[in-house]
Protein backbone atom coordinates (compact mmCIF):
# COMPACT_ATOMS: atom_id res chain seq x y z
CA UNK A 1 0.00 0.00 0.00
CA UNK A 2 2.62 2.39 0.99
CA UNK A 3 5.08 1.16 -2.48
CA UNK A 4 1.61 2.12 -4.31
CA UNK A 5 1.04 5.39 -3.10
CA UNK A 6 4.85 6.42 -3.00
CA UNK A 7 5.04 5.14 -7.00
CA UNK A 8 1.45 7.62 -7.02
CA UNK A 9 3.22 10.22 -5.55
CA UNK A 10 6.21 9.97 -8.20
CA UNK A 11 4.11 9.76 -10.65
CA UNK A 12 2.69 12.93 -10.23
CA UNK A 13 4.77 15.43 -11.73
CA UNK A 14 4.86 13.28 -15.20
CA UNK A 15 1.25 12.77 -15.22
CA UNK A 16 0.66 16.45 -14.48
CA UNK A 17 3.24 17.17 -17.42
CA UNK A 18 1.49 14.72 -19.77
CA UNK A 19 -1.53 16.37 -19.28
CA UNK A 20 -0.75 19.66 -19.44
CA UNK A 21 1.17 18.45 -22.62
CA UNK A 22 -2.20 17.11 -24.23
CA UNK A 23 -3.75 20.52 -23.53
CA UNK A 24 -1.25 22.56 -24.97
CA UNK A 25 -1.50 20.61 -27.78
CA UNK A 26 -5.08 20.44 -28.42
CA UNK A 27 -4.94 24.11 -28.22
CA UNK A 28 -1.85 24.68 -30.74
CA UNK A 29 -2.02 22.57 -33.34
CA UNK A 30 -4.77 23.54 -35.48
CA UNK A 31 -3.67 27.01 -35.20
CA UNK A 32 -1.64 26.72 -38.32
CA UNK A 33 -4.54 25.59 -40.72
CA UNK A 34 -6.92 27.70 -39.41
CA UNK A 35 -4.63 31.24 -39.88
CA UNK A 36 -4.12 29.48 -43.32
CA UNK A 37 -7.58 29.36 -43.97
CA UNK A 38 -8.92 32.23 -42.52
CA UNK A 39 -5.60 34.63 -44.72
CA UNK A 40 -6.63 32.68 -47.83
CA UNK A 41 -10.88 33.76 -47.51
CA UNK A 42 -9.66 37.35 -46.98
CA UNK A 43 -7.37 37.09 -50.05
CA UNK A 44 -10.35 36.33 -51.84
CA UNK A 45 -12.37 39.16 -50.35
CA UNK A 46 -9.28 41.45 -51.57
CA UNK A 47 -9.61 39.52 -55.31
CA UNK A 48 -13.59 40.16 -55.05
CA UNK A 49 -13.41 43.97 -54.77
CA UNK A 50 -10.57 44.54 -56.72
CA UNK A 51 -12.79 42.52 -59.51
CA UNK A 52 -15.80 45.03 -58.61
CA UNK A 53 -13.87 48.10 -59.28
CA UNK A 54 -12.72 46.52 -62.78
CA UNK A 55 -16.26 45.80 -63.78
CA UNK A 56 -17.44 49.51 -62.61
CA UNK A 57 -14.76 50.76 -65.43
CA UNK A 58 -16.38 50.14 -68.87
CA UNK A 59 -19.15 52.43 -67.67
CA UNK A 60 -17.09 55.31 -66.30
CA UNK A 61 -15.32 55.15 -69.41
CA UNK A 62 -18.47 55.42 -71.70
CA UNK A 63 -19.70 58.66 -69.57
CA UNK A 64 -16.54 59.94 -69.35
CA UNK A 65 -16.80 60.24 -73.51
CA UNK A 66 -19.96 61.47 -73.94
CA UNK A 67 -18.73 64.63 -72.56
CA UNK A 68 -14.85 64.73 -72.49
CA UNK A 69 -13.85 63.11 -75.77
CA UNK A 70 -10.79 64.87 -76.25
CA UNK A 71 -9.43 63.40 -73.30
CA UNK A 72 -8.05 60.53 -75.33
CA UNK A 73 -4.95 60.15 -73.83
CA UNK A 74 -6.56 59.98 -70.44
CA UNK A 75 -8.96 57.12 -71.44
CA UNK A 76 -6.85 55.26 -73.31
CA UNK A 77 -4.64 55.09 -70.61
CA UNK A 78 -7.57 54.07 -68.02
CA UNK A 79 -8.94 51.44 -70.38
CA UNK A 80 -5.32 49.52 -71.25
CA UNK A 81 -4.71 49.86 -67.57
CA UNK A 82 -8.08 47.97 -66.88
CA UNK A 83 -7.65 45.41 -69.51
CA UNK A 84 -3.99 44.95 -68.34
CA UNK A 85 -5.01 44.25 -64.60
CA UNK A 86 -7.99 41.77 -65.56
CA UNK A 87 -5.29 39.83 -67.66
CA UNK A 88 -2.71 39.98 -64.48
CA UNK A 89 -6.08 38.37 -62.65
CA UNK A 90 -7.46 36.02 -65.23
CA UNK A 91 -3.84 34.52 -65.02
CA UNK A 92 -3.42 34.51 -61.06
CA UNK A 93 -1.53 31.31 -59.73
CA UNK A 94 -3.20 29.17 -57.01
CA UNK A 95 -0.14 29.84 -54.96
CA UNK A 96 -0.47 33.50 -55.24
CA UNK A 97 -0.17 34.66 -51.44
CA UNK A 98 3.20 32.00 -51.38
CA UNK A 99 4.17 33.37 -54.20
CA UNK A 100 6.21 36.95 -54.58
CA UNK A 101 6.57 37.61 -57.82
CA UNK A 102 3.40 36.81 -58.72
CA UNK A 103 1.87 39.11 -56.00
CA UNK A 104 3.87 41.97 -57.18
CA UNK A 105 3.00 41.58 -60.31
CA UNK A 106 -0.51 41.55 -59.13
CA UNK A 107 0.10 44.70 -56.72
CA UNK A 108 1.76 46.48 -59.55
CA UNK A 109 -0.72 45.82 -62.23
CA UNK A 110 -3.75 47.50 -59.62
CA UNK A 111 -1.51 50.01 -58.64
CA UNK A 112 -1.53 51.23 -61.83
CA UNK A 113 -5.03 51.27 -62.44
CA UNK A 114 -5.58 53.13 -59.28
CA UNK A 115 -3.04 55.75 -60.86
CA UNK A 116 -5.02 56.00 -64.06
CA UNK A 117 -8.55 56.28 -62.31
CA UNK A 118 -7.40 59.28 -60.40
CA UNK A 119 -6.17 60.92 -63.05
CA UNK A 120 -9.37 60.21 -64.88
CA UNK A 121 -11.38 61.59 -62.10
CA UNK A 122 -9.12 64.59 -61.70
CA UNK A 123 -9.20 65.36 -65.66
CA UNK A 124 -13.52 64.92 -65.52
CA UNK A 125 -13.25 67.98 -62.69
CA UNK A 126 -12.85 70.24 -65.99
CA UNK A 127 -16.29 69.67 -67.26
CA UNK A 128 -19.04 71.06 -65.00
CA UNK A 129 -21.70 69.13 -67.40
CA UNK A 130 -20.00 65.87 -67.20
CA UNK A 131 -20.06 66.78 -62.99
CA UNK A 132 -23.66 67.36 -62.84
CA UNK A 133 -24.58 64.34 -64.75
CA UNK A 134 -26.55 62.07 -62.56
CA UNK A 135 -24.93 58.71 -63.81
CA UNK A 136 -21.27 59.89 -63.67
CA UNK A 137 -22.30 60.80 -60.22
CA UNK A 138 -23.94 57.38 -59.22
CA UNK A 139 -20.36 55.83 -60.76
CA UNK A 140 -18.46 58.44 -58.73
CA UNK A 141 -20.03 57.31 -55.49
CA UNK A 142 -19.76 53.66 -56.82
CA UNK A 143 -16.21 53.91 -57.04
CA UNK A 144 -15.45 55.75 -54.20
CA UNK A 145 -17.25 52.70 -52.00
CA UNK A 146 -15.40 50.08 -54.21
CA UNK A 147 -11.81 51.96 -53.22
CA UNK A 148 -12.96 52.26 -49.69
CA UNK A 149 -14.15 48.34 -50.12
CA UNK A 150 -10.71 47.59 -51.27
CA UNK A 151 -8.73 49.45 -48.64
CA UNK A 152 -10.85 47.66 -45.79
CA UNK A 153 -10.40 44.22 -47.58
CA UNK A 154 -6.32 44.92 -47.68
CA UNK A 155 -6.42 45.49 -43.82
CA UNK A 156 -7.98 42.13 -43.36
CA UNK A 157 -5.58 40.25 -45.48
CA UNK A 158 -2.96 41.66 -43.86
CA UNK A 159 -4.05 41.49 -40.49
CA UNK A 160 -4.51 37.78 -40.95
CA UNK A 161 -1.69 37.45 -42.68
CA UNK A 162 0.35 39.08 -40.21
CA UNK A 163 -1.70 36.44 -37.66
CA UNK A 164 -0.46 33.83 -39.82
CA UNK A 165 3.32 34.45 -40.34
CA UNK A 166 3.31 35.41 -36.80
CA UNK A 167 1.76 31.54 -35.95
CA UNK A 168 4.84 30.27 -38.27
CA UNK A 169 7.87 31.90 -36.70
CA UNK A 170 6.80 32.28 -33.15
CA UNK A 171 6.84 28.86 -29.90
CA UNK A 172 4.87 26.80 -29.93
CA UNK A 173 3.84 27.22 -33.73
CA UNK A 174 6.89 27.15 -35.00
CA UNK A 175 7.29 23.12 -33.31
CA UNK A 176 4.15 22.30 -35.90
CA UNK A 177 5.16 24.17 -38.90
CA UNK A 178 8.56 22.28 -38.69
CA UNK A 179 7.10 18.77 -38.51
CA UNK A 180 3.30 18.40 -39.53
CA UNK A 181 3.08 21.21 -41.61
CA UNK A 182 6.49 21.54 -43.45
CA UNK A 183 5.10 22.97 -46.58
CA UNK A 184 3.21 25.97 -45.38
CA UNK A 185 5.47 28.86 -46.52
CA UNK A 186 5.21 32.51 -45.08
CA UNK A 187 2.42 34.16 -46.88
CA UNK A 188 2.65 37.33 -48.99
CA UNK A 189 1.44 40.72 -47.80
CA UNK A 190 0.49 44.13 -49.52
CA UNK A 191 3.07 46.92 -49.03
CA UNK A 192 2.06 50.72 -49.46
CA UNK A 193 0.67 51.36 -52.65
CA UNK A 194 3.15 53.54 -55.05
CA UNK A 195 0.08 55.76 -55.97
CA UNK A 196 -0.89 56.68 -52.60
CA UNK A 197 2.76 58.34 -52.24
CA UNK A 198 2.32 60.47 -55.29
CA UNK A 199 -0.88 62.01 -55.85
CA UNK A 200 -1.69 62.09 -59.80
CA UNK A 201 -0.31 65.49 -61.47
CA UNK A 202 -2.81 67.39 -63.51
CA UNK A 203 -1.14 69.36 -66.45
CA UNK A 204 -3.46 72.22 -67.52
CA UNK B 1 -15.64 9.53 -1.21
CA UNK B 2 -13.83 6.48 -1.03
CA UNK B 3 -12.92 5.46 2.57
CA UNK B 4 -9.59 7.22 3.05
CA UNK B 5 -6.80 4.73 4.10
CA UNK B 6 -5.23 5.22 7.75
CA UNK B 7 -2.10 7.64 7.12
CA UNK B 8 1.26 4.83 6.83
CA UNK B 9 4.44 5.48 8.49
CA UNK B 10 6.66 7.17 6.85
CA UNK B 11 4.09 8.84 4.79
CA UNK B 12 4.58 13.02 5.60
CA UNK B 13 1.46 13.54 3.87
CA UNK B 14 -2.41 13.08 3.63
CA UNK B 15 -3.78 10.68 1.40
CA UNK B 16 -4.62 10.96 -3.04
CA UNK B 17 -7.84 11.96 -2.26
CA UNK B 18 -8.39 14.42 0.17
CA UNK B 19 -11.67 15.81 -1.46
CA UNK B 20 -12.13 19.68 -1.80
CA UNK B 21 -12.49 20.75 1.39
CA UNK B 22 -9.36 18.35 2.33
CA UNK B 23 -7.38 19.79 -0.59
CA UNK B 24 -7.44 23.21 0.59
CA UNK B 25 -6.15 22.18 3.96
CA UNK B 26 -3.07 19.94 1.98
CA UNK B 27 -2.60 23.28 0.18
CA UNK B 28 -2.25 25.37 3.42
CA UNK B 29 -0.02 22.74 4.90
CA UNK B 30 2.23 22.48 1.88
CA UNK B 31 2.34 26.05 1.48
CA UNK B 32 3.78 26.07 5.46
CA UNK B 33 6.30 23.37 5.13
CA UNK B 34 8.10 24.31 1.57
CA UNK B 35 9.13 27.90 1.55
CA UNK B 36 10.50 27.76 -1.69
CA UNK B 37 7.67 26.20 -2.85
CA UNK B 38 5.48 29.29 -1.66
CA UNK B 39 7.64 31.41 -3.52
CA UNK B 40 7.72 29.58 -7.02
CA UNK B 41 3.90 28.80 -6.42
CA UNK B 42 3.11 32.58 -5.76
CA UNK B 43 5.37 33.50 -8.93
CA UNK B 44 3.66 30.88 -11.23
CA UNK B 45 0.37 32.70 -9.91
CA UNK B 46 1.13 35.52 -10.62
CA UNK B 47 2.33 34.22 -14.20
CA UNK B 48 -0.46 32.99 -14.84
CA UNK B 49 -2.74 36.22 -13.65
CA UNK B 50 -0.48 38.10 -16.17
CA UNK B 51 -0.85 36.17 -18.99
CA UNK B 52 -4.92 36.56 -18.09
CA UNK B 53 -5.02 39.98 -18.31
CA UNK B 54 -3.02 40.29 -21.36
CA UNK B 55 -5.28 38.15 -23.25
CA UNK B 56 -8.22 39.51 -22.15
CA UNK B 57 -6.79 43.18 -22.98
CA UNK B 58 -8.55 44.72 -26.13
CA UNK B 59 -6.31 45.67 -28.61
CA UNK B 60 -7.97 49.45 -30.04
CA UNK B 61 -6.48 52.38 -30.91
CA UNK B 62 -9.45 54.38 -31.24
CA UNK B 63 -11.51 55.74 -28.64
CA UNK B 64 -14.80 54.49 -29.13
CA UNK B 65 -18.22 55.94 -27.15
CA UNK B 66 -20.11 53.53 -25.47
CA UNK B 67 -23.60 51.52 -27.38
CA UNK B 68 -26.11 53.29 -24.63
CA UNK B 69 -28.84 52.51 -26.94
CA UNK B 70 -29.66 53.49 -30.96
CA UNK B 71 -29.14 56.86 -30.42
CA UNK B 72 -25.45 57.85 -29.36
CA UNK B 73 -25.21 61.79 -28.97
CA UNK B 74 -21.42 61.88 -28.34
CA UNK B 75 -21.53 65.44 -29.68
CA UNK B 76 -24.58 66.51 -27.64
CA UNK B 77 -26.03 68.09 -30.97
CA UNK B 78 -29.88 66.25 -30.49
CA UNK B 79 -32.22 67.40 -28.05
CA UNK B 80 -34.05 65.22 -25.99
CA UNK B 81 -36.92 64.75 -28.13
CA UNK B 82 -35.16 64.27 -31.42
CA UNK B 83 -33.74 61.24 -29.56
CA UNK B 84 -36.89 59.64 -28.09
CA UNK B 85 -38.60 59.92 -31.36
CA UNK B 86 -35.55 58.42 -33.54
CA UNK B 87 -35.03 55.70 -30.61
CA UNK B 88 -38.64 54.74 -31.15
CA UNK B 89 -38.52 54.84 -34.84
CA UNK B 90 -35.45 52.56 -34.81
CA UNK B 91 -36.52 50.04 -32.58
CA UNK B 92 -39.54 49.36 -34.56
CA UNK B 93 -37.83 49.02 -37.80
CA UNK B 94 -35.61 46.38 -36.15
CA UNK B 95 -38.65 44.55 -34.79
CA UNK B 96 -40.33 44.64 -37.87
CA UNK B 97 -37.32 43.47 -40.52
CA UNK B 98 -34.52 42.86 -37.86
CA UNK B 99 -32.24 45.37 -39.66
CA UNK B 100 -29.90 47.40 -36.79
CA UNK B 101 -29.73 51.21 -37.66
CA UNK B 102 -27.84 53.65 -35.19
CA UNK B 103 -27.17 56.72 -34.94
CA UNK B 104 -24.09 58.16 -33.39
CA UNK B 105 -22.73 61.61 -33.21
CA UNK B 106 -19.03 61.65 -32.72
CA UNK B 107 -17.51 64.58 -30.88
CA UNK B 108 -13.93 63.89 -32.64
CA UNK B 109 -13.05 61.47 -35.06
CA UNK B 110 -9.88 61.42 -33.59
CA UNK B 111 -7.65 61.88 -36.56
CA UNK B 112 -8.64 58.98 -39.14
CA UNK B 113 -11.19 59.54 -41.37
CA UNK B 114 -14.74 58.95 -41.21
CA UNK B 115 -14.44 56.06 -43.67
CA UNK B 116 -12.15 54.10 -41.30
CA UNK B 117 -13.87 55.55 -38.32
CA UNK B 118 -17.24 53.77 -39.34
CA UNK B 119 -15.44 50.71 -40.17
CA UNK B 120 -14.24 50.26 -36.96
CA UNK B 121 -16.85 51.36 -34.82
CA UNK B 122 -19.48 49.30 -36.64
CA UNK B 123 -17.20 46.18 -36.49
CA UNK B 124 -16.45 46.91 -32.57
CA UNK B 125 -19.77 47.34 -31.28
CA UNK B 126 -21.20 44.77 -33.73
CA UNK B 127 -24.09 46.27 -35.26
CA UNK B 128 -26.35 43.99 -37.34
CA UNK B 129 -27.38 40.48 -36.67
CA UNK B 130 -24.71 37.92 -36.94
CA UNK B 131 -25.70 35.87 -39.98
CA UNK B 132 -26.93 38.29 -41.59
CA UNK B 133 -25.12 41.56 -41.28
CA UNK B 134 -27.54 43.66 -42.10
CA UNK B 135 -26.40 47.03 -39.63
CA UNK B 136 -26.42 50.43 -40.54
CA UNK B 137 -24.57 53.47 -38.85
CA UNK B 138 -25.09 57.06 -39.55
CA UNK B 139 -22.16 59.01 -38.54
CA UNK B 140 -22.29 62.72 -38.15
CA UNK B 141 -18.58 64.20 -36.98
CA UNK B 142 -19.60 68.06 -36.56
CA UNK B 143 -16.33 69.11 -35.80
CA UNK B 144 -14.96 67.82 -38.88
CA UNK B 145 -18.06 68.49 -40.82
CA UNK B 146 -18.37 65.01 -41.79
CA UNK B 147 -21.18 62.64 -41.97
CA UNK B 148 -21.46 59.02 -43.40
CA UNK B 149 -24.03 56.27 -43.76
CA UNK B 150 -21.93 52.93 -43.28
CA UNK B 151 -23.60 50.05 -44.48
CA UNK B 152 -23.18 45.97 -43.37
CA UNK B 153 -21.92 43.62 -45.72
CA UNK B 154 -25.79 41.85 -45.96
CA UNK B 155 -27.84 45.29 -47.09
CA UNK B 156 -24.88 46.44 -49.59
CA UNK B 157 -27.20 45.10 -52.40
CA UNK B 158 -30.30 47.33 -51.13
CA UNK B 159 -28.49 50.27 -49.84
CA UNK B 160 -25.89 50.40 -52.36
CA UNK B 161 -23.19 53.57 -52.27
CA UNK B 162 -24.89 55.23 -54.90
CA UNK B 163 -28.40 55.49 -52.57
CA UNK B 164 -26.57 56.09 -49.69
CA UNK B 165 -24.65 59.20 -51.41
CA UNK B 166 -28.17 60.47 -52.68
CA UNK B 167 -29.70 60.43 -49.39
CA UNK B 168 -26.94 62.32 -47.73
CA UNK B 169 -26.68 64.97 -50.74
CA UNK B 170 -30.32 65.64 -50.88
CA UNK B 171 -31.92 65.12 -47.31
CA UNK B 172 -28.74 65.29 -44.42
CA UNK B 173 -25.97 68.29 -45.94
CA UNK B 174 -28.64 70.57 -47.27
CA UNK B 175 -30.64 70.58 -43.68
CA UNK B 176 -26.90 70.81 -41.97
CA UNK B 177 -25.55 73.25 -44.05
CA UNK B 178 -28.83 75.30 -42.62
CA UNK B 179 -27.42 74.47 -39.20
CA UNK B 180 -30.81 72.04 -38.47
CA UNK B 181 -29.23 68.43 -37.27
CA UNK B 182 -32.05 67.45 -35.76
CA UNK B 183 -34.21 68.23 -38.98
CA UNK B 184 -31.03 66.68 -41.49
CA UNK B 185 -30.81 63.29 -38.68
CA UNK B 186 -33.96 62.56 -38.89
CA UNK B 187 -34.48 62.81 -42.43
CA UNK B 188 -31.54 61.14 -43.13
CA UNK B 189 -32.94 57.92 -40.87
CA UNK B 190 -36.29 58.31 -42.76
CA UNK B 191 -35.02 57.80 -45.80
CA UNK B 192 -32.53 54.47 -44.88
CA UNK B 193 -35.85 52.76 -43.43
CA UNK B 194 -37.96 53.68 -46.77
CA UNK B 195 -35.41 52.27 -48.76
CA UNK B 196 -34.67 49.42 -46.79
CA UNK B 197 -38.43 48.63 -46.93
CA UNK B 198 -39.29 50.29 -50.16
CA UNK B 199 -39.69 47.46 -52.36
CA UNK B 200 -42.54 45.77 -51.27
CA UNK B 201 -41.87 42.12 -52.28
CA UNK B 202 -37.86 42.06 -51.01
CA UNK B 203 -39.43 43.62 -47.79
CA UNK B 204 -42.05 40.68 -47.43
CA UNK B 205 -39.28 38.12 -48.38
CA UNK B 206 -36.95 39.91 -45.66
CA UNK B 207 -39.92 39.77 -43.09
CA UNK B 208 -40.82 36.02 -43.78
CA UNK B 209 -36.66 35.41 -42.91
CA UNK B 210 -36.99 36.53 -39.82
CA UNK B 211 -37.28 34.44 -36.88
CA UNK B 212 -40.37 34.17 -34.82
CA UNK B 213 -38.88 36.21 -31.50
CA UNK B 214 -38.16 39.67 -32.57
CA UNK B 215 -35.97 40.98 -29.56
CA UNK B 216 -32.55 42.04 -30.41
CA UNK B 217 -30.30 40.11 -28.38
CA UNK B 218 -32.04 36.81 -29.17
CA UNK B 219 -30.09 35.67 -32.21
CA UNK B 220 -26.88 35.58 -30.04
CA UNK B 221 -28.98 33.15 -27.72
CA UNK B 222 -28.27 30.02 -29.99
CA UNK B 223 -24.18 31.20 -30.40
CA UNK B 224 -23.87 31.40 -26.59
CA UNK B 225 -24.64 27.67 -25.65
CA UNK B 226 -21.82 25.74 -27.36
CA UNK B 227 -19.17 27.86 -25.48
CA UNK B 228 -20.83 27.26 -22.12
CA UNK B 229 -20.50 23.59 -22.74
CA UNK B 230 -17.20 23.85 -23.82
CA UNK B 231 -15.98 25.76 -20.34
CA UNK B 232 -17.96 23.24 -18.72
CA UNK B 233 -15.81 20.43 -20.03
CA UNK B 234 -12.95 22.43 -19.77
CA UNK B 235 -13.57 23.06 -15.78
CA UNK B 236 -14.53 19.38 -15.86
CA UNK B 237 -11.06 18.31 -17.03
CA UNK B 238 -8.86 20.57 -14.64
CA UNK B 239 -10.83 19.33 -11.81
CA UNK B 240 -10.32 15.96 -12.95
CA UNK B 241 -6.60 16.51 -13.37
CA UNK B 242 -6.68 18.67 -9.98
CA UNK B 243 -7.95 15.47 -7.90
CA UNK B 244 -4.74 13.55 -9.36
CA UNK B 245 -2.35 15.51 -8.07
CA UNK B 246 -2.08 18.76 -5.19
CA UNK B 247 -0.11 21.89 -4.80
CA UNK B 248 -0.60 25.39 -5.87
CA UNK B 249 0.32 24.75 -9.71
CA UNK B 250 -3.72 23.18 -9.75
CA UNK B 251 -4.99 26.84 -7.83
CA UNK B 252 -3.01 28.61 -9.88
CA UNK B 253 -4.67 26.80 -12.96
CA UNK B 254 -8.26 26.40 -11.24
CA UNK B 255 -7.87 30.43 -10.49
CA UNK B 256 -6.70 31.23 -14.19
CA UNK B 257 -9.26 29.17 -15.45
CA UNK B 258 -12.19 30.88 -12.77
CA UNK B 259 -10.81 34.25 -14.09
CA UNK B 260 -10.70 33.51 -17.52
CA UNK B 261 -14.66 32.45 -17.58
CA UNK B 262 -15.55 35.00 -15.43
CA UNK B 263 -14.35 37.81 -18.13
CA UNK B 264 -15.28 36.04 -20.79
CA UNK B 265 -18.99 36.41 -19.11
CA UNK B 266 -19.34 40.43 -19.64
CA UNK B 267 -22.50 39.96 -21.43
CA UNK B 268 -25.23 42.09 -23.19
CA UNK B 269 -25.79 45.84 -21.29
CA UNK B 270 -29.51 45.66 -20.24
CA UNK B 271 -31.42 47.84 -22.94
CA UNK B 272 -29.96 47.38 -26.55
CA UNK B 273 -26.66 45.52 -28.26
CA UNK B 274 -25.38 44.67 -31.63
CA UNK B 275 -25.96 41.47 -32.78
CA UNK B 276 -22.91 40.30 -33.78
CA UNK B 277 -22.99 42.25 -37.19
CA UNK B 278 -20.05 42.75 -39.05
CA UNK B 279 -18.85 45.36 -41.61
CA UNK B 280 -17.05 45.93 -45.31
CA UNK B 281 -16.64 49.79 -45.78
CA UNK B 282 -20.24 49.81 -48.19
CA UNK B 283 -21.69 52.85 -47.63
CA UNK B 284 -20.89 56.96 -49.09
CA UNK B 285 -19.42 60.17 -47.14
CA UNK B 286 -20.43 63.34 -47.24
CA UNK B 287 -19.42 66.67 -45.89
CA UNK B 288 -20.76 70.12 -45.39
Amino acid sequence: MSYASSVLRLARIPVLVACLGLLLAGCGVNNIPSYDEAAKAKWSDVLNQYQRRADLIPNLVETVKGYAAQERQVLEEVTNARARATQVQVQIPPDIVNNPEAFKRFQDAQAQLTGALGRLLAVSERYPDLKSNQNFLALQSQLEGTENRIAVARRDYIEAVRQYNTELRTFPGIIWASTLYKNNKPMETFTVAEDVKTPPQVKF
Amino acid sequence: MAPQAPPEPGVLFPPRNPGWLGFRMVLRRERAGHRGGVVRSRGRLALFAFVAFLLVLPAVALDFPALSGRVVDDAGILDEETRAALTQKLAAFEARTTDQLVVVTLKSLQGTSIEDFGVELGRHWQIGQRDKNNGVLLLVAPNERRVRIEVGYGLEGALTDAVSRLIIENGITPRFRAGDFAGGITRGVDDIVSVLSGDAEEWQARAARRPDTVSPTDSTRNDSIWPVIWVVLVVMLVVFICSMLAGALCAAILRLFAMLSLVSGRGSSGGFSGGGGSFGGGGASGRW
